[in-house]
């Protein structure tokens, strides 16, 4: 009897770690948009690139004086007399700590929800697949986008730099998307706890990115205020770009605090959703 | 007659109140904290020393008031940012949505035509627009009663008012979006990246050369930065808006009727 | 006019094809299957009747509505009934509200009557409704404003066997009011049990059109013959026989003897085969033997299905056996092999 197993091991489970499975499925489903967004990002980069001498000679930055401090807080704008300064503020404001930091919290709550709520989750844990191992898995792979975006980004920005005879320091730029990286996973971790809590793909993408908006506005406010301390519970106080990009300074510190943070946001939701029915 | 707006709209009620309330307390704390925020800037010498066309061309010589203040704190992101994408993600969710879950398939069995399904749809979408318009005005005016400082009423109307025709231009936006997009992560996705890319685009190239190409961003047609502070108002601005939501209802409406659904 | 008439309905999508030329009338007040293996284009065809979708070319008509013209099927849509094969819903509601807005839109003369017999939980919300739950919601949702035409896909999936058959029922119920039935399906017992006339579809064409009753009398009968004495295939070759089985009797005495004695007063063979001829012709060459035993039933439904599910239109399924699908051009020569090994097989 001939079987289509013939001289070939048998089809049982992959030598691969489930998880490693999980990661690897998941992550082919984010090429796509991971490549939408560095497209979007290098060109929305390149039009900083191109304008931003207008601006600077402009005068913007004198006008940056007359706006009332939290308007600077809220976009920073510290100094937008070089390329580092515009970046700074509007498209590593903007684009990243907002940008980015609410789409990765949107798609891993929804990954999760989405799962849990289309009874998607039943059919992956039918097999002998440990709770843990999906939620790692898909943690591990929002790594695509964030890895993909912080390497191509910078590249691009810098090439263009160079091509349009703009000075930008390419040891900042590195620093600032590597401090990045800490700050993407914290809001990675957090989607991945409100999805688990929360269950219903849409209403939990929702959430967690308006929760980001809350916590950027949030802290831009406090930071003026006397009560500047508070705004210790949001993550971007322990990313900013302005401190690497225009007084070439960084917070290690605030690096590691994102990432104590990350694992107790995965610890709690791997306990959530590892002791709660599905 | 207009069930498929009521019926949209009740789902999109709880959610406009949530949002509603949460840009209220926003606004309400952002004009609370104003005064002691505002209290140091010295404009006028700063004023001084910028070219005075600067001056009136930017609006600065209001900057630095709780109406400067409130108008850019919570107005032009919230609600030009915020808002407007939010509207536009929510238009590009109706018509991809059903379509891809088949939903779309059981309400077109009904005898109503899909322009008038679609004309319904977009209608519901006055829900968050007023909601979160009424709350927030209310917040925002009752956190102007406690401080010493005030808003003028008209203007702060007139603010909310002219925002109904931005917000219907982005919605319009989304629906076409909806009807156009293959997927419904595609048209949210789109629509509501579209209204954050014009966002940006007319922040980076306002004041250069090429400030023209701002022209295709809606923001570009209501200010509330101008009518807080200066009560300048731009009802033209606002007259574009409902025209292009117009035009964009009508295309997606004769889209969707040629369309495989 | 009939209920519904198709002319020469296409629908590509792109360069796929769902499906092509289809040309079929549906009267008033019958029950028309439509039947075809999964993929075949069934759901195509429905969707674009419903003018979900506009066909590539041809078209059809819908209660006097041409499916082109989407204002006159907007009117019409008034008279139609539709249960779509996967019935979605906004989750986040009750299907008491669902009930009310659907109601709304296309009218409610009957949901009371017809949630006494499908009865979905209306106070919870559809998220919390099994596949049953939504099935029988959509059935309601289908019938409540009496349509004259209802057009089905797979309107039993879902469903527990008691409720299909009350649906079974029920469809018959209201094809004595006059209703006329369009519905896919894959299920044979009920197409038998409830459809006037089918057609068949396959990779998108129609290969089969015509009553349930004149489709089984055609295919003919399954023949059993228990026949005394040793039978080749050979001998049984009349025009209208097919698919010859052969087997040594069963119930024949000791092997040892068989083997002694391969033809003997006392040996039988038994035949079955399919018989699409007259009665007397078979019978005479039955006579010839001796009959211990002889059957003839209708070919069961599965079978006849069997022919026109098979993978290429131009070979004529006949039988599954062993996982290997035969077809009627060898059909001799393999038989006759096949039995000879088994006579081989046996006689050892």
């Amino acid at each position: 009897m001939k079987t289509a197993t013939d001289g070939a091991p048998a089809e049982g489970p992959s030598a691969v770690s489930p998880l490693a499975e999980v990661a690897r499925f998941e992550g082919r489903n984010r090429l796509t948009v991971t490549a939408v967004l560095a497209v979007l990002f290098s060109a929305f980069g390149a039009l900083y690139i191109w304008i931003g001498p207008q601006m600077i000679d402009a005068g913007f930055s004198e006008m940056l004086d007359a706006m009332p401090p939290i308007v600077n807080e809220l976009f920073g704008f510290e100094s937008l007399a070089s390329i580092e300064g515009l970046l700074a503020s509007e498209f590593y404001t903007l684009g990243w700590i907002v940008g980015l930091g609410g789409y990765l919290a949107y798609t891993a709550a929804g990954t999760v929800a989405g799962d849990l709520g289309e009874g998607r989750m039943d059919t992956l844990l039918a097999g002998p697949v440990a709770r843990r191992s999906v939620l790692l898995g898909k943690f591990v792979a929002v790594l695509v986008p964030i890895v993909v975006l912080n390497v191509v980004v910078p590249a691009v920005l810098y090439v263009m730099a160079l091509a349009a005879g703009q000075s930008l320091s390419i040891v900042d730029l590195a620093v600032v998307h590597a401090l990045s990286i800490p700050y993407l996973l914290f809001w990675s971790a957090f989607g991945l706890l409100v999805g688990a809590v929360v269950r219903r793909g849409r209403t939990a993408g929702r959430l967690a990115l308006g929760i980001v908006f809350l916590g950027w506005l949030g802290e831009s406010v406090i930071a003026t205020t006397d009560y500047k301390w508070v705004g210790g519970i949001s993550p971007m106080r322990y990313f900013d770009p302005q401190d690497v990009l225009i007084h070439g300074t960084f917070d290690l510190v605030g690096a590691v605090i994102l990432l104590v943070g990350v694992a107790v946001l995965l610890t709690a939701s791997h306990h959530w959703f590892g002791t709660r029915d599905l | 007659m207009f069930e498929t707006t009521r019926f949209d709209a009740e789902r999109l009620a709880p959610s406009s109140v949530v949002i509603g309330a949460s840009i209220a307390a926003f606004g309400g704390m952002m004009t609370l904290i104003a005064p002691g925020i505002l209290g140091d800037v010295d404009l006028e010498t700063l004023f001084e020393q910028l070219p005075a066309a600067m001056v009136e061309q930017m609006g600065l010589r209001h900057m630095g008031t709780l109406e400067g203040f409130i108008a850019i704190e919570l107005y032009e992101y919230v609600w030009l940012l915020g808002l407007g994408a939010y509207l536009a993600y929510l238009a590009g969710g109706t018509i991809a949505g059903d379509v891809e879950n088949g939903r779309m398939d059981t309400l077109l069995v009904a005898p109503v035509s899909r322009a008038r399904l679609l004309g319904e749809r977009y209608l519901a979408l006055l829900t968050p627009i007023v909601v979160v318009n009424v709350v927030t005005f209310a917040g925002v005016y009752g956190a102007t009663l406690l401080i010493a400082e005030s808003i003028p009423l008209v203007d702060l109307a007139a603010v909310h008012t002219l925002s109904v025709p931005y917000l219907l231009a982005c919605g319009a936006f989304g629906m076409a979006v909806s009807v156009a997009a293959p997927r419904r992560r595609i048209a949210e996705g789109v629509a509501a990246g579209t209204i954050i890319g014009t966002f940006l685009l007319e922040m980076l190239v306002s004041g250069t050369d090429v400030s023209w190409l701002g022209a295709i961003a809606p923001m570009r047609y209501y200010d509330p930065l101008g009518a807080l502070t200066e009560s300048a108002y731009d009802p033209t601005g606002a007259g574009i808006l409902l025209a292009v939501a117009v035009v964009l209802l009508v295309g997606s409406a004769w889209l969707f009727g040629e369309v495989d659904v | 006019m009939p209920a519904l008439r198709t002319d020469g309905l296409t629908k590509y999508y792109g360069d796929v094809r769902g499906v092509e030329d289809l040309s079929f009338d549906v009267e008033g007040g019958e029950v028309f299957g439509f039947l075809g293996p999964n993929g075949a284009g069934k759901t195509t065809t429905i969707r674009t009747l419903m003018g979900f979708q506009s066909p590539t070319d041809g078209t059809a008509m819908v209660l006097d509505a041409d499916i082109r013209d989407a204002e006159a099927l907007r009117t019409v849509r008034a008279d139609i009934g539709y249960l779509p094969a996967e019935p979605s819903f906004n989750e986040n509601v009750t299907g008491r509200r669902l009930l009310a807005y659907h109601g709304a839109l296309r009218g409610d003369v009957r949901s009371d009557e017809l949630l006494e017999l499908f009865d979905p939980p209306l106070d919870r919300k559809v998220r919390e409704y099994s596949r049953g739950n939504k099935q029988m919601l959509a059935i309601v949702l289908a019938f409540m404003h009496d349509p004259d035409l209802l057009i089905m896909d797979e309107p039993t999936s879902g469903l527990d066997p008691l409720k299909q058959e009350e649906l079974l029922a029920f469809i018959r119920s209201e094809q004595q009011r006059g209703k006329t039935f369009f519905f896919s399906s894959h299920i044979l017992s009920e197409v038998r049990k409830v459809c006037d006339r089918i057609a068949i579809i396959r990779d998108g064409r129609l290969v089969e059109l015509e009553a349930v009753e004149s489709l089984i009398d055609r295919s003919g009968k399954t023949v059993r013959a228990r026949l005394g004495g040793e039978v080749e295939a050979a001998e049984l070759a009349l025009d209208g026989v097919h698919d010859v089985e052969i087997s040594g009797d069963a119930a024949s005495p000791e092997p040892e003897e068989r083997r002694d004695s391969a033809v003997g007063p006392d040996h039988a063979t038994t035949v079955s085969f399919t018989y699409t001829g007259a009665y007397e012709p078979l019978l005479e060459r039955l006579l010839e033997y001796e009959i211990l035993d002889l059957s003839i039933e209708e070919a069961p439904l599965e079978d006849v299905f069997m022919r026109f599910y098979g993978e290429d239109p131009s070979e004529r399924v006949e039988a599954v056996e062993n996982g290997a699908r035969r077809d009627a051009t060898d059909e001799d020569d393999k038989n006759a092999r096949r039995r000879a090994e088994r006579s081989e097989e046996a006689d050892v």
